[in-house]
This record gives C-alpha cells, sequence and structure tokens, in this order.
C-alpha cells in the first residue's frame, strides 16, 4: 500500500536537497573526479609494469575503478544522510507519515541511485574529454554502468541498514569502513594476475574483484566472467535489501 | 463500511531497558469527535502513549486500537487515518513551507492535482502563506509548531494527535491553535488526543480529561465532574479579621489562607449570602474572592502533590538528583 508514493517523497526529499545546495552537491562530484585524476593521472606509469596488458590504456582501467568507487562511496554517503535524519528526527516524522515504511528504505535507494546516475554522466564526460579510449565500439558500456548501479545500491542497502540500527551519524565509519576496504583489497592499480601474496589471495575471494574484472572486460569490448560479476552484485544488493529492512524493523521497535 | 474514528486502549504498558515503566496498564476511550486532554507532568507518560497510539512505539503489552485498526498488526492503516503533530517539529530546514507540504502530501498519496490547492487551503489556515516560499530553517518556533499543525492535516485525519502543540507558543498562538483544534472536532468531526501540562489549556479545550501520574491514570473525567470530584468552591476574604472569619465559618469549613481568611464553601452557600452577611455585620473587607477547584486541585488530590512543578521534581529523580533534606 503506497510503496511508490512513499518511495518518490522520500527519493524527491534527497535529491531536491542535494540539487539546491552547492554544498552538498559539489563534493559529490569533486572526490570522484579527484580520484580519477590522481589514479588515471598520477598513477599512469603503473601501466608499463611488465604484464600489464590492458590494451584501452590505464585512463580507461582506472576508469572503471573510480565509477565502482563512485557508486559505492555514493551508496555510504545515502547511510549518513540517513542517519543525520534519524539525529535531527525527520525520520520520525517519515515512520509516521508514511503508510508503507518499506517505501522509505526503497525511497533512499531511489536517491542514491540518481545522485549516483549524475556523478557517473559528470565522470565519462571527463573521461572521454581527457582521452579515454573504448573498445568495441563501446556496446558493452551499458552493462558497465549497470553493473556500478548494482554496487551503489548494494552500497546504500549496506549503509542504511547500519543507519537504521545506529541512529546515529557517529555510525558512519562503520558504514564506511567495510566498503573501502573491500574496494581497495580489489585490484586498483593492476589486474589480478600481477597480484602477488596474500594480496593476490584476498583480492581473489573479493566478490568486488569479479565486478572490477568484468568492468574491465566491458569497456575493452570484450566481455568476460559477465554472469559471475552481475551474479555477486545481485545477490550483495538482494543481501543488503534484506539487511537494511531488517535494520527498519529494528529502528521501528526502537521507536 | 468507515470504521468509527475512535481511540480505544486496554492494559496498554511500556517499559524501557534499564528504565521504569513509562506507562503502566492503562486503559482508554475516546469517542469520535470528542477532544481528549491528557494531563500530566513532565515523565508521566503522555508522550509515551502517543508514541505506542501512532504506531511510532510497540506496546510492551496490552492492546489499542485508533480508527478500529489495531497499532500493532494493522500500522499501516493506522498511519493512514491519523494525523500527528508531536513535540519536537521534526522539519527539515532545507525546504520551505510549501516544500514540506508537498512531500507530506506525496507521502501520504494525496493525488497530484489535489496537492496545490490543499497547501494553499493549509498554510492560509495557519497563517504561513506569506512565509510559505522561505526555508524552514528561518522559521520561528510558533512558525514551526503551525507547520506542523497544517502538515499533520494534509490527509484530512480522522484522528489527530497532539503532543504538548502550544508548548512554546505566545498566547496569541495559543488562542489560535485552541480556536483551530476546537473547529475540527466541531465542525469536521476529528477526534483529537491532546497532551498537555497546562492546566488551562486541558480545561478550555478537552471535552473530557485524563490525568496522568507515573504511567497510570489517576483520573478521569470532563473538566467538571473532575472538579465537583474534589469538593466545593473556597471563598477568601482579607485582611485576616477575627470577626470576618466568624461570620465566614457560618457558610463552611475554614480552610488555611495565606493573605487573609478562607472557607471551604458548604450545602448551597454563595458569595451572594456571605456579602449580605459581611453587611450585616458593618464589616469592610479589601477582597473577596470565590476561587473555584481547577484541574491542578484533582491533581494534587490525586497524587498528593501539585501539578506545577511535579514533573521538575520527577526528572531531577530520574537523573538520580531526588532533592535532599538541606543539612
Amino acid at each position: 500500500m503506497r510503496l511508490a508514493s512513499v518511495a518518490r517523497g522520500v527519493a524527491w526529499r534527497s535529491l531536491h536537497n542535494v540539487f539546491t545546495n552547492p554544498s552538498l552537491l559539489i563534493p559529490q562530484l569533486a572526490f570522484p573526479l579527484f580520484f580519477f585524476t590522481a589514479f588515471a593521472g598520477g598513477l599512469s606509469g603503473v601501466s608499463r609494469v611488465p604484464g600489464f596488458d590492458f590494451a584501452e590504456g590505464y585512463t580507461a582501467f582506472q576508469f572503471v575503478f573510480v565509477l565502482c568507487q563512485s557508486a559505492a562511496f555514493g551508496g555510504v554517503f545515502t547511510g549518513f544522510g540517513i542517519a543525520r535524519d534519524f539525529e535531527t528526527g525527520f525520520v520520525r516524522r517519515l515512520l509516521l507519515a508514511a503508510p508503507n515504511r518499506t517505501g522509505i528504505v526503497l525511497g533512499y535507494a531511489v536517491a542514491a541511485l540518481t545522485r549516483w546516475l549524475v556523478t557517473a554522466t559528470f565522470l565519462t564526460a571527463i573521461a572521454f574529454a581527457v582521452g579515454m579510449k573504448v573498445g568495441g565500439s563501446g556496446v558493452d558500456l551499458p552493462a558497465l554502468y549497470l553493473l556500478a548501479a548494482l554496487v551503489n545500491v548494494a552500497a546504500g542497502l549496506w549503509a542504511c541498514g547500519v543507519a537504521m540500527r545506529l541512529r546515529t551519524m557517529q555510525a558512519f565509519p562503520v558504514m564506511q569502513f567495510p566498503v573501502f576496504l573491500a574496494l581497495f583489497f580489489a585490484p586498483v592499480y593492476v589486474p589480478l594476475h600481477l597480484l602477488q601474496g596474500w594480496i593476490h589471495g584476498v583480492a581473489y575471494v573479493n566478490p568486488l574483484t569479479r565486478v572490477l574484472e568484468a568492468g574491465r572486460s566491458f569497456i575493452a569490448g570484450a566481455p568476460s566472467e559477465a554472469g559471475v560479476a552481475f551474479g555477486v552484485a545481485a545477490a550483495l544488493a538482494v543481501l543488503f535489501a534484506f539487511w537494511a529492512l531488517r535494520g527498519l524493523r529494528s529502528a521501528e521497535a526502537a521507536g | 463500511m468507515e470504521r468509527p474514528n475512535t481511540i480505544e486502549a486496554e492494559r496498554l504498558v511500556r517499559e524501557f531497558k534499564k528504565g521504569p515503566r513509562a506507562v503502566d496498564g492503562i486503559d482508554l476511550r475516546v469517542e469520535p469527535g470528542e477532544i481528549y486532554g491528557f494531563l500530566g507532568p513532565n515523565g508521566a507518560g503522555k508522550s509515551t502513549t502517543v508514541l505506542m497510539l501512532t504506531t511510532l512505539l510497540p506496546p510492551t503489552a496490552g492492546t489499542a486500537r485508533v480508527a478500529g485498526y489495531d497499532v500493532v498488526r494493522e500500522g499501516p492503516d493506522v498511519r493512514a487515518t491519523i494525523g500527528a503533530a508531536l513535540q519536537e517539529a521534526a522539519l527539515d530546514g532545507l525546504l520551505t513551507g510549501r516544500e514540506h507540504l508537498r512531500l507530506q502530501a506525496t507521502l501520504q498519496g494525496l493525488p497530484r492535482a489535489e496537492r496545490p490547492a490543499r497547501a494553499d487551503e493549509l498554510l492560509e489556515r495557519v497563517g504561513l502563506m506569506e512565509a510559505a516560499d522561505r526555508k524552514v530553517r528561518g522559521y520561528s518556533g510558533g512558525m514551526k509548531r503551525r507547520l506542523d499543525l497544517a502538515l499533520a492535516l494534509v490527509h484530512r485525519p480522522r484522528v489527530l494527535f497532539l503532543d504538548e502543540p502550544t508548548t512554546g507558543l505566545d498566547p496569541q498562538s495559543r488562542a489560535a491553535l485552541w480556536t483551530e483544534v476546537g473547529r475540527l472536532a466541531r465542525e469536521e468531526g476529528v477526534t483529537v488526543f491532546l497532551t498537555t501540562q497546562y492546566l488551562e489549556e486541558a480545561d478550555v479545550l478537552a471535552d473530557r480529561v485524563g490525568i496522568i501520574d507515573h504511567g497510570r491514570i489517576v483520573a478521569e473525567g470532563t473538566p467538571a465532574e473532575l472538579k465537583a470530584q474534589v469538593g466545593r468552591p473556597t471563598v477568601e476574604a482579607m485582611p485576616a479579621d477575627e470577626r470576618i472569619a466568624d461570620v465566614l465559618a457560618r457558610f463552611g469549613e475554614p480552610v488555611p489562607s495565606a493573605k487573609g481568611v478562607a472557607v471551604r464553601l458548604a450545602g448551597d452557600a454563595d458569595l451572594t449570602a456571605i456579602v449580605r452577611a459581611l453587611d450585616a455585620k458593618g464589616l469592610l473587607v479589601d477582597n473577596l474572592q470565590l476561587h473555584q477547584p481547577t484541574l491542578d486541585d484533582v491533581f494534587l488530590a490525586k497524587t498528593g502533590r501539585s501539578l506545577e512543578g511535579a514533573g521538575d521534581e520527577e526528572e531531577a529523580a530520574s537523573r538520580g538528583l531526588a532533592m535532599q533534606p538541606a543539612a
């Protein structure tokens, strides 16, 4: 009952606040751009490491990571917004006004996704402007964006679940740290086969590695392990959807 | 068939971990279109009761139904039927008043075409039309309260919960809010559940009053019934003169008076008879006052404490700062 209208209301408010306040909008665009500049520009020499065989170049290689990173952090920052709404009491207004409270979680997730789509568009424009090369005429690019969107949804729902349980902005490190670890224990700077030792072992079992490797194969126009990557991302999104909804029940019980 | 907009609670309990029973088995029944005043000091359990009735807090035990819907099992139906303005008007400082109304209307599923007109109607009604397009962070406390009331009314609720709605309001805003609440009940048939710690508010506004203390309802009835329970009016005369006291004693039982002499009237004695008796004796009085019993007298009679200040004692006690006798 009224799931869609509740989700629409929650998402509208979140997006309205971001897009009418430069102090909220600019960091969302600036941070991914900073990482992209630092990684793709400052570390471009890494592409000369023996065995680095990504044909589209280091800019495209790093673009995939920064796109996924912006998706993940975009989701996490939504959790921070939810925690702030708990501290200001605004969530109580939503809980009171929303006949269907599942719509609150859905609304926050939709807002996170929409915000990230703006970031992704901006990042893509910058990447092409600095000469990023794409293989296979770019026909596989939508799959890359879909994969990153699933990462955004999964991270957003993870952070939402934490925010709903802890209900304080002090919970931000709890939301952010696991995502940070998952991102940076993936093959960020070089392909998986160039990693060695324990970091290779960790990266191998890290689910985000499948996402990054498949994402890079999409931008190269030679998709590989796409099914596994989508399976992992979708499974994480479903898992964290349950986590977020259980968090909502916890918030309801706490009043 | 539409369900009646009643509020019912049976043996409703709310316990907090490591805390006392905030609500300790209360029974309630509020009839359709009635204004029910829930009166008590800070910490008595008023707000906790409202949180349970509005589905924001699950009860530990007991049952409650609002507009015929169970607050635990049928929460979505309850929320679709009620409006509520809670103690803290949690508003988003980045939104304008009109945007808040738009958000609330969307959450409640009001048809899109209906929203602008409804927002204008409510902004006009609460006197916020001029400030409608200003961000809420610039609103005064009174303006926020009025916007909160407008938000509670967006979807034309059949039951309205107001948790200390006039706390912090200036007398003019308070009177305006009383007028609006009275109009809602009488003209639109809205059932109103109003918590307050102001005796005057309960007295003026409520059809019936429930007095809560330490999580229990200690008295319930119309203000007149409750006051009648605690006894007859008193008459106080000044100055404190033995001859005046003798005259007054013929009309009732003497009671202590700080400034003069006083009696609690007995039987059908009234002020006119007292004036005549004093005149007949040639006694001059500086001041003669008739004191009707107040709800504070009711609270005093039921709990042994005065309502004013009772909350402060409880708050101090809950912080472990219960008053100690002076050394």
